[in-house]
């Protein structure tokens, strides 16, 4: 059963995240993320969950990784100059194994840069922005329906590969007020169970993800964000331990790409293809709604990290990819290292999303 | 009860004989396996947890055990007819 | 020792240096935490990076080493997720009062319930000695290589002042007084925090004139004055020794608490 509501983006964010049985925000007030602090903080308290305001948004990512612990789902909110500073901490949650959901609804940047107009600049610094070998998932949702979904499906994500999980939005979605489905519930899978009597940190299984051993289960486990052994002590100084767990943690979501992977195909036969992700799928759904041409194939991709390259090998007769993005070309890059054919990157900054126009400007340009 | 140094945990620091209010150890003046001068206990029949922990039932003093920073210092039952140096106090 | 089973005894010898204050100091607030009979499984314990942050690896509960300076943060988490955990955060100087100075100031506001032992030992220890924001002026380090030119924060005074239910400071040569102290600190509801200068022989005593161990324990005693003997110089009018560093339970308050068990 569903019913039917007109909500902001932000707003269907964290009705998603209560929806998926989040009892933990930690945050700090950001233009255009703030609305998910505000819902959260009238709702949360009702529901029995736990709503604190922190001082900066580096004690805000420290809080949701201390209430994951104790195995509450944890999730925060946040915006570009916040999420750089959340960096530290995201590293600290990777290695660790802490799933909890980070919201990114970006906003123009560098720095300051553009409180109230959107971007996705961000696309780049949630792959890599935390120092060491990473790996993480990233949900990149371009509408409101989606802005519900997707936080939903980034806790069951989070819990299932023990990772942080970033909704990386942009403020034409978080801000825009839609038409939405609201289901009456959601689908809630939990982190693996720890098998008691083995060490916190051994992996037996070939999806390469440890039991989770909540604080308070009699477990004693000992978390630490140095290089630790399977008992969780710190051995910084084992060069080969070192390395065992740096790809542990990063095969970990490597290897379940297809898994993890979330789009949708239109047109595989398709010459010039069009690959967009958050606000400019708006855009090209418009054009491919106006020019029904069988020739132009459209993949929208709801999991942008890690990169579902197996989605652009399905377009057999691709020629062209062209692909809009409010930043100066951060995923074409990613997508011109798994084909041979021509990547154009339609970068748009300013924070105006493209119009129908300019994408069939280049769409008729023939190179 | 007697007073032991774990000879595994102890680095040598000689807290335990600066602090002691009845000044039971003294520095010691070999070096063991690890290179560590253990302190010796120059006049053990002083340690008060000693000699009156089994009569009150609960431990007494422990300011070496406490301020010891490599949790070193135990106490453990003696053997019977453990030979030791008596004096007598006024 | 009773509270010998908090240690994780497979972990022991730990790494500290001969004659680290950090030692005396974790015996303390185990016997403390012991004497409140807490169960392990209910019992957090929180810490962030340098020396003094090792200490709960050694500690046989679940415990959190997390990033530098944002202990309290963490703790803050695990505290207001669940109530009914007893939290006890180790930190030292640089990681409360340097890169943790904001969320000290915010976590003495909140009054969050846990206990916070700082093991102050006035240096960067574990890096190598570098100054700190509690090195005292003129002493040397590896940063302050001509004495330190910027004058040391008074910790308790920043947690009374930003709104602690309980400051008490003692040294590590005052062991039967600071588990006492942190006993009341682990009873009392809302923010406790317990300041201990510690003596680091390897990075501060070897740079700033103390060659045994003993020599800095004995610096510490010599310069530690009551609270009661303080106030009872300024009553009668006398001055305060500047060198001189005033020991014993400086705050004890009810104001309202967050997060106390309920």
């Amino acid at each position: 059963m569903t019913r039917t509501e007109f909500w902001q983006g932000n707003t269907a964010c964290a009705e998603g995240a209560l929806a998926a049985g989040c009892n933990f925000f930690g945050g700090y007030p950001i233009t255009p993320s703030t609305e998910v602090a505000e819902h959260m903080a009238a709702k949360l308290p009702k529901k029995g969950g736990v709503f604190i305001q922190m001082e900066d948004e580096i004690a805000s990512m420290a809080s949701i990784i201390g209430a994951s612990w104790t195995g509450a789902r944890a999730m925060t909110a946040t915006s570009g100059p916040g999420f750089s500073l959340m960096m530290e901490n995201i590293g600290f949650a990777i290695m660790t194994e802490t799933p909890c959901v980070v919201v990114n609804v970006q906003r123009g940047g560098p720095s300051t840069g553009q409180p109230t107009m959107s971007a996705q600049g961000d696309m780049m610094q949630v792959r890599f922005g935390s120092h060491g070998d990473i790996a993480i998932i990233a949900l990149s949702p371009a509408t409101v329906q989606e802005m519900f979904e997707l936080t939903a499906k980034a806790f069951n994500l989070a819990d299932k590969y023990r990772v942080p999980v970033f909704l990386m939005a942009d403020e034409t979605v978080g801000h825009m007020r839609e038409k939405i489905l609201v289901p009456d519930s959601v689908e809630k899978t939990g982190r693996k169970p720890f098998v008691p009597g083995n060490p916190p940190f051994r992996v037996t299984d070939p999806d390469l993800i440890p039991g989770f051993p909540a604080f308070g289960t009699g477990q004693h486990v000992h978390v630490t964000g140095l290089t630790h052994d399977e008992r969780g002590y710190p051995a910084a100084t084992n060069p080969p331990l070192h390395m065992a767990l740096v790809k542990r943690l990063v095969d970990k979501i490597e290897n379940a790409r297809d898994e993890i992977a979330d789009y949708d195909i239109v047109n595989p036969d398709a010459e010039q293809v069009f690959v967009a992700y958050g606000g400019p799928v708006r855009t090209v759904m418009q054009v491919m709604h106006d020019k029904k041409d069988k020739n132009v194939g459209f993949l929208r991709i709801r999991t942008v990290w890690p990169f579902p390259e197996k989605a652009l090998l399905e377009f057999k007769n691709a020629r062209r990819f062209l692909v809009p993005e409010m930043n100066l070309g951060q995923i074409s890059r990613e997508i011109e290292r798994h084909v041979t054919v021509p990547v154009v990157p339609i970068p748009k900054l300013g924070g105006e999303l493209h119009t129908p126009a300019e994408l069939v400007k280049v769409l008729e340009e023939k190179a | 009860m007697k007073l032991v140094i774990d000879e595994n945990r102890c680095k040598g620091c000689n807290l335990c004989t600066k602090v002691c209010p009845y000044k039971i150890f003294r520095e010691g003046k070999k070096l063991n396996r690890k290179g560590v001068a253990v302190p010796e206990l120059d006049r053990p029949e002083r340690c008060t947890n000693c000699r009156l922990r089994n009569l009150y039932g609960r431990q007494l003093c422990g300011v070496c055990q406490l301020t010891c920073p490599d949790q070193a210092i135990h106490w453990v039952e003696e053997e019977p007819y453990e030979p030791h140096k008596v004096a007598i106090e006024y | 020792m009773s509270y010998d089973e908090w240690f994780r005894q497979d972990r022991l010898p730990h790494i500290f240096c001969a004659g680290c204050g950090n030692g005396t100091i974790i015996n303390c607030t185990l016997a403390a935490v012991d004497q409140m009979g807490w169960k392990k499984e209910e019992t957090v314990f929180v810490s962030g990076i340098g020396c003094s942050s090792r200490a709960p690896g050694y500690i046989l509960t679940d415990s959190l080493h997390t990033t530098h300076g944002r202990a309290l943060a963490f703790a803050t988490g695990v505290k207001m997720a669940k109530p009914a955990f007893n939290v006890v955060v180790f930190t030292g100087d640089g990681d409360l009062a340097a890169i943790g100075g904001n969320h000290f100031i915010h976590a003495c506001r909140r009054n969050i319930d846990m206990t916070v032992v700082c093991m102050n030992n006035q240096i960067y220890g574990m890096t190598g000695g570098q100054g700190s924001p509690t090195t005292p002026l003129k002493c040397l380090s590896s940063t302050t290589p001509y004495g330190c030119a910027e004058p040391p924060f008074d910790l308790c005074e920043l947690a009374t002042a930003a709104g602690a239910n309980y400051v008490a400071r003692w040294t590590s040569y005052h062991v039967k007084e600071l588990e006492k102290a942190v006993k009341v600190g682990l009873e009392t509801p809302g923010f406790s925090f317990i300041e201990v200068l510690v003596q680091c022989p390897t990075a501060f005593g070897r740079r700033n004139k103390f060659r045994q161990v003993a020599d800095h324990v004995e610096f510490l005693k010599s310069h530690s004055l009551l609270k009661a003997k303080r106030d009872r110089l300024i009553d009668q009018g006398q001055p305060v020794p500047e060198d001189m560093f005033v020991v014993g339970e400086l705050t004890k308050r009810n104001r309202p608490a967050m997060g106390v068990k309920p």
